[in-house]
């Protein structure tokens, strides 16, 4: 190659380098893979949780079944809720208008809160389709492509089995106990593709991809009932 | 001057005939998992998941065949992955890292069985939609540039940088996903020697079709200088410049050095077919079909007798052959895959052809007699036979079926053929007589024994059939068994049988004479040196009644072999951080007319697996095997001499002893061996790996004559990291070295005593070598992305060094040392050290463009005494070299490649 020919090539890609201009990475998507443990002040919590109890109820146990039981959960899962519903701010939610002006350390303080609360006790009656259930959850139907809920919500749907050593794994709820028409909306949401903000939405959405209708609430009413 | 020493050949008689005999063959389940990883941009999108599975077991299943196909084939492993020198990993340097990582369940990588990190995938596509179709690819066109020593043949090894622009990739993909309908084109040009073009059709869980074109370069000299016209034909002919066989090494040395360098190389064009199918869901069938066809021209032999032991006589030519044949591999068969059975029916066959059965050169030295008041016929054409075309083929049927215990039983039987039966070139290409007048006339008759008719000689008449007409059929049968009655428990066992029958011997009759034998060294080696001896290698190699004590060889070489292969082993996970296994293998080797007609190989291997920490794991492994056999006979070979013709005479004294009794050749000899694999894998943080790994191989013969030991030792360290999906780096370094010691004696007289340290093998002729090479190997590469600009940087480093050291009891043992090693106890070391380094940015131009650029350096230092001396010149005395030898050398490239998402 002749210098001429060099020097030609030269200043063309130096031009192109130039060109190259800063950095637009979109970070629309909440990774809880990293996250950290998070901390807040109960106490706090409890002061601005006034808003939070006409729904979620008083001790954090929802009167209404159409929305999730807060106590015992765990912070993390609870706090990065906030935070999905604050980012995503959906205008059918009404969560959007609860958070909109929460700050950080009020979503922390809430979450803290409430994880601090005893969880609601279980109902104890049994129904008919528990054994089907408690099969899809713990063992999941491969001929279906259902993966089994149990690994990354614990086989008594008590949280993840590493929930003690690494925060991440909090993020994955607890389910024993929760309200069944809560989850069965929270399952069909995460099928049709409607939540998609967190990492774990996306994990959801694979999950509940094969999940039909009768499945999800017979799931749903064996997770109310005490998952045994 | 060259430095030359040589010592005496191994003392084994030469398998040699004169048409070349040898045979240079070529060598869906339904069952879903959900998994939360990404899709990938080579996994088809089909919104229908079991057309998936159906897709990815579809892709398996061609990959096999694929794989089938390449192991037909003499260049096994070079169609299974379509990329190139610029692009080594066909297309996946062009992608660009996906941040987000493999899976949501979990940050950073995940980690294999054995504890090393995966590679961070690359980004899914983003197709185009197209109605019931969607597409996505990628183009990348580019300008190279290169300069410093381009021209060098180990910088151009199997790639042509041709300086300008360049089709670096074009990858795109239809798919249609509801019905997994999928097509894909994929093509990079660097040159015309050096460029692919592939196509894929198909549709998931039913057919595909794959049609491809390939075309590589492989330089083998870019110095060479051929004193010969006709370079790339069969006929290798002086320039008028040279009176073939009456020019004087001045001469020659004059024309080579006129002659401008040349490059010396062989391209590569394949092409190739491929359709599979689904007949059932259980079964498919599939049908691959390539061809290959070389052209150009190698440096190769030239056999005009051997100047060394007659300075000033005859000729050593390193002459040009002429490339230009043809491959074609062809692979059809039957899968079944149920719940219980797997099943496989295949064919491979494989034919080769070549357009020369042989090439023909000029000599433009004289051969003058050693017999003084003789004469020499004024020989002037040599030939070199071509390998010949020949036939594979080969059918196998494979029936595996599961059993109890969690196990699977599978046996697997072929029985095949490959053949040749090509056309047999005549003994000697010439005319009038050769020899030696020994009245001093070229006149055919009593007077004149050792001078022969070229007309008896160079007709295919002179053979003792027409064709090779030469097979080896082979069988095999394979049992494997393996059961896994608990989770920590696993036990294996198989049994291996072997066959290759030679069907057929040639015998080197002349019926135009009556004499048996081949005509050694173009006739030279009896133009020179007559058999007053009676000896072959003092003859043109010619037996018949009236020479009786002649000493050549007149029958091609049968190895039918047969070799039984048992093994039994277990891997037993001892709790929870330990998992030992164990196997003992038989291998009984029983060759015809070998040696040792029973060579038996008993080892037993030990494994140990902990993983008793988290960031470690560690293996190791340990071997010993012995190797026995039934009696050893230094000498099998008779029989492919005339010594076992009816007629034959011994001479006064008896035959000289052909080989020495104390030699044991390595593959049969007995021997001791242990092996010892160290290999730690500790994962210090979660996005670093560090391995260390140590090997030892000991090996001892039991051969006083012949290989003593061979030992290697090595040791690797490698540290990688990847913090992130754009960032990973990793450092490597590799050290090993090995002694092989032999032993040799030359054969100081020609008496019949075989022994060592007897009249033929005396101890004055007894030398040793001890080749020791070491090497030394180093890496490292960084990716690195700063905002929207990704950095690559990678160096490799080579260090490789090999060096001869020698003793001798006397002189005596050296057939030629005057050119002054004789006060050394080494050869000087040969070495190959290169060091390379690549930086690379890629930059986003706007959405979907990027532009690579980058910067190859390599550096290679090369130092091969063999080749000592061309430089002032190709021609030394009777000796012609065409390759000037492998040249040290500085070379850069350059590259600007665009790639736009498509």
């Amino acid at each position: 190659m002749s210098a001429v020919r060099w020097i030609v090539v030269r200043s063309v890609l130096l031009g192109l380098l130039l060109m190259a201009t800063t950095a637009t990475v979109a970070a629309d998507l909440i990774d809880l893979r990293q996250i950290g443990a998070v901390t807040g002040d109960a106490a706090s919590g409890k002061a601005k949780a006034t808003a939070c109890m006409g729904c979620h109820g008083p001790a954090g146990v929802a009167p209404v079944p159409m929305f999730p039981n807060l106590a015992g959960q765990h912070s993390e899962y609870l706090y990065w809720s906030l935070v999905e519903f604050q980012r995503a701010a959906r205008a059918d939610s009404p969560m959007t208008a609860q958070v909109a002006k929460l700050g950080d350390a009020d979503m922390r303080d809430l979450a803290v809160y409430f994880a601090a609360l005893p969880p609601a006790g279980a109902e104890t009656k049994s129904a008919p389709s528990d054994a089907l259930a408690a099969a899809l959850f713990r063992n999941g139907d491969a001929a279906r492509g259902i993966p089994p809920c149990q690994g990354c919500h614990g086989a008594d749907a008590g949280g993840h089995p590493l929930a003690a050593d690494a925060a991440r794994y909090r993020a994955y709820p607890i389910l024993r106990g929760q309200h069944a028409p809560y989850l069965t909306q929270r399952l069909k949401d995460y099928r049709d593709g409607r939540l998609t903000e967190s990492s774990n939405d996306r994990i959801m959405r694979g999950v509940a991809h094969s999940l039909d209708d009768g499945s999800i609430e017979q799931i749903a009413s064996w997770l109310q009932v005490g998952a045994q | 001057m060259t430095i030359t020493i040589l010592f005496p050949s191994f003392p084994r008689r030469q398998v040699r005939t004169s048409g070349s005999l040898s045979l240079p063959f070529p060598a869906a389940s339904h069952a879903i998992t959900l998994s939360p990883s990404f899709p990938r941009k080579r996994e088809p999108p089909f919104s229908l998941r079991a057309n998936r599975q159906w897709i990815l077991a579809f892709a398996g299943m061609t990959a096999c065949l694929l794989g089938s196909l390449a192991h037909a084939d003499s260049g096994v492993g070079v169609d299974t992955w379509r990329g190139n020198k610029l692009d080594p990993n066909a297309g996946t340097q062009s992608e660009t890292p996906d941040e987000r990582g493999t899976t949501w369940l979990q940050p950073g990588q995940h980690r294999s069985p054995s504890g090393n990190l995966y590679l961070n995938p690359s980004e899914p596509p983003q197709p185009d939609e197209y109605g019931d179709w969607q597409g996505y690819g990628i183009l990348q066109l580019g300008l190279l540039g290169t300069g410093g020593d381009d021209n060098n043949a180990l910088w151009n090894r199997y790639v042509d940088w041709d300086s300008g622009l360049i089709l670096a990739l074009l990858d795109y993909t239809w798919e249609r996903p509801s019905d997994g309908t999928y097509a894909n084109v994929r093509a990079s040009r660097l040159s015309d020697d050096d460029q692919y073009y592939q196509a894929v059709f198909g549709r998931a869980g039913s057919y595909k079709i794959q049609a491809f074109i390939r075309d590589m370069p492989n330089v083998l000299s870019n110095n060479a200088r051929s004193i010969w016209n006709g370079v790339g034909s069969n006929t290798l002919t002086l320039p008028s410049s040279l009176t073939p066989g009456g020019s004087t090494p001045e001469q020659v040395a004059a024309v080579s050095a006129a002659t401008p360098e040349r490059t010396l190389k062989v391209k590569r064009e394949k092409q190739g077919l491929g359709y599979s199918m689904y007949l059932t869901p259980e079964w498919t069938a599939y049908a691959n079909a390539s061809d290959e066809e070389r052209s150009g021209a190698r440096p190769y032999g030239g056999p005009f007798f051997f100047n060394y032991a007659y300075p000033g006589d005859g000729g050593v030519l390193e002459t040009v052959k002429p490339i230009d044949d043809s491959t074609i591999n062809v692979n059809g068969g039957l899968r079944y895959a149920g719940a219980v059975w797997r099943m496989d029916f295949g064919y491979q066959g494989s034919f080769y052809r070549d357009r020369y059965t042989s090439y023909t050169y000029q000599t433009p030295f004289a051969l003058t007699p050693s017999i003084s008041n003789a004469i020499s016929a004024p020989l002037t054409t040599g030939q070199m036979s071509t390998e010949p075309d020949n036939n594979y083929n080969n059918l196998q049927a494979t029936f595996t079926r599961k059993i109890p215990w969690n196990g699977e039983l599978s046996l697997t039987g072929s029985v095949g053929r490959m053949s040749q039966n090509d056309r047999l070139i005549a003994p000697i290409d010439c005319q009038g007589v050769f020899g030696i007048g020994l009245n001093g006339s070229l006149q055919t008759g009593p007077q004149n024994p050792y001078l022969y008719n070229c007309a008896d000689w160079n007709t295919p008449n002179a053979l003792s059939r027409r064709n090779a007409d030469m097979s080896i059929d082979t069988s095999m049968l394979d049992a494997r068994i393996v059961l896994q009655p608990t989770s920590d428990l696993s036990v294996r066992g198989g049994f291996k049988f072997n066959r290759e029958d030679y069907r057929n011997t040639y015998l080197a009759y002349n019926p135009l004479t009556g004499q048996y034998g081949y005509i050694a060294e173009n006739g030279a080696q009896g133009t020179v040196v007559t058999g007053a001896n009676g000896s072959a290698e003092g003859g043109v190699g010619l037996w018949d009644p009236s020479n009786p004590s002649a000493i050549t060889r007149v029958l091609s070489l049968p190895l039918d072999q047969q070799t039984i292969d048992a093994n039994i082993g277990a891997d037993w996970k001892v709790g929870a951080h330990n998992t030992l296994g164990a196997t003992l293998d038989f291998l009984r080797d029983e060759p015809s007319h070998r040696e040792r007609s029973r060579a038996d190989d008993s080892s037993v291997k030990l494994t140990w697996i902990n993983r008793s920490f988290d960031w470690l794991t560690l293996r190791a492994n340990a071997t010993y095997l012995k190797q026995t056999g039934d009696n050893y006979n230094y000498d099998p070979y008779e029989f492919l001499y005339s010594t076992s013709l009816p007629g034959f005479l011994a001479p006064p004294g008896g035959v000289q002893a052909q080989s020495v009794d104390a030699l044991r050749l390595y593959d049969l000899a007995s021997r001791d061996e242990e092996k010892l694999d160290l290999i730690a894998t500790i994962a210090p943080r979660d996005d670093m790996t560090i391995s260390i790994s140590t090997r030892g191989d000991w090996n001892s013969y039991d051969a006083e004559i012949g290989r003593q030991g061979y030992n290697t030792l090595g040791a690797t360290l490698q540290w990688e990291w990847q913090p992130s999906p754009s960032t990973n780096a990793s450092l490597y370094y590799g050290y090993d070295r090995s002694k092989l010691r032999m032993a040799s004696v030359n054969d100081l007289g020609a008496a019949a005593d075989p022994t060592l340290g007897g009249g033929t093998y005396s101890n004055d002729g007894r030398w040793w070598t001890d080749d020791i090479q070491r090497n030394h190997s180093a890496g490292a590469t960084l990716t690195h992305t700063i905002g929207r600009v990704r950095l690559d940087a990678s160096w490799a480093y080579l260090d490789a060094q090999g060096t001869t050291r020698y003793r001798f009891a006397t002189p005596a043992a050296l057939a030629y040392f005057a050119d002054g090693f004789l006060n050394s106890n080494e050869f000087p070391p040969l070495a190959y050290r290169t060091n390379s380094l690549t930086l690379g940015l890629t930059i986003p131009l706007m959405r979907r463009v990027s532009m690579r650029l980058f910067d190859y350096y390599e550096r290679g230092h090369v130092s091969d005494w063999h080749y000592a001396g061309l430089a002032a010149g190709y021609v030394i005395d009777h000796r012609v070299y065409t390759d000037g030898g492998p040249q040290s050398y500085s070379a850069n490239l350059v590259g600007l490649l665009v790639s736009v998402e498509l």
